[in-house]
């Protein structure tokens, strides 16, 4: 039986990674609830999307997450800094 | 986590990866969406946030759904910007836009919302994820699948 190729986009990649998914973009810094980015941000959601379906034709190793930096998404969210 | 399902948990990663190599193109692929992020129609039965094990069914979203018609129900994420937008965990609109613009060839038949979040993990990973996997193969035409959490 042949498989259907999946991407995931994942929020959670410490998690993801643990599960060694196929493929897999972890948008760097997006919080849980915006797997695509922010409400209303369609030109960042299209690139994710996008970024995530071009996983599909990009020779990368199975099981590992793809970073990728989105730095408009800052201009919605900012993660809390730790205090080294 | 329980030491019996951290050692469950631990076999599965040392599982073989479950790749299927991608040998298409976009622009001739269908794409359907999974998402864990308790997404479902406004009209179907609500996931029961109210059982601690979690709630270990899905529901089937069909193609020509409009994104107003879909509702989040979790309780182990802020799904507010998802109340807002839907397409923050559930692209319908985006990959719309994307077959528009001829970047992709459609939008799947069918798509899967469930919840994710569960106790239940041998059930899930036995039964919701088989049960899933062949809604998407037998029904969607999918060619392509992505898949969210929340």
């Amino acid at each position: 039986m042949k498989g259907i190729p999946t991407v995931l986009i994942t929020v959670s990649p410490e998690v993801s990674a643990q599960m060694r998914p196929p493929r897999a973009l972890y948008p760097n810094g997006f919080k849980v609830g915006n797997s695509l980015g922010g409400p209303g941000m369609r030109e960042l959601q299209r690139k994710v999307l996008w970024d995530a379906l071009g996983l599909l034709r990009e020779n990368i190793a199975p099981g590992k997450v793809v970073n990728r930096d989105y730095p408009e998404y800052s201009r919605y969210y900012e993660p809390p800094r730790v205090r080294s | 986590m329980t030491r019996g399902s951290a050692a469950f948990f631990m076999s599965i990663s040392r599982k073989c990866v479950p790749f299927t190599p991608f040998d298409g193109e976009l622009e001739r692929s269908t794409v359907a969406i999974v998402t864990a992020g308790g997404v479902h129609l406004k009209e179907q039965e609500p996931f029961n946030i109210a059982d601690e094990l979690g709630d270990l069914g899905y529901r089937t979203i069909p193609e020509d759904v409009e994104s107003a018609q879909l509702k989040v129900t979790h309780h182990h994420y802020d799904h507010s910007d998802a109340d807002k937008d839907i397409n923050v965990v559930f692209p319908i609109d985006v990959l719309r836009e994307l077959q528009a613009d001829g970047l992709i060839k459609g939008v799947a038949r069918k798509h899967i919302g469930y919840m994710g979040y569960t106790m239940q993990l041998k059930a899930m990973y036995e039964g919701t994820a088989h049960e899933i996997a062949n809604e998407i193969d037998k029904g969607s035409r999918a060619d392509v699948v992505v898949l969210t959490g929340g």
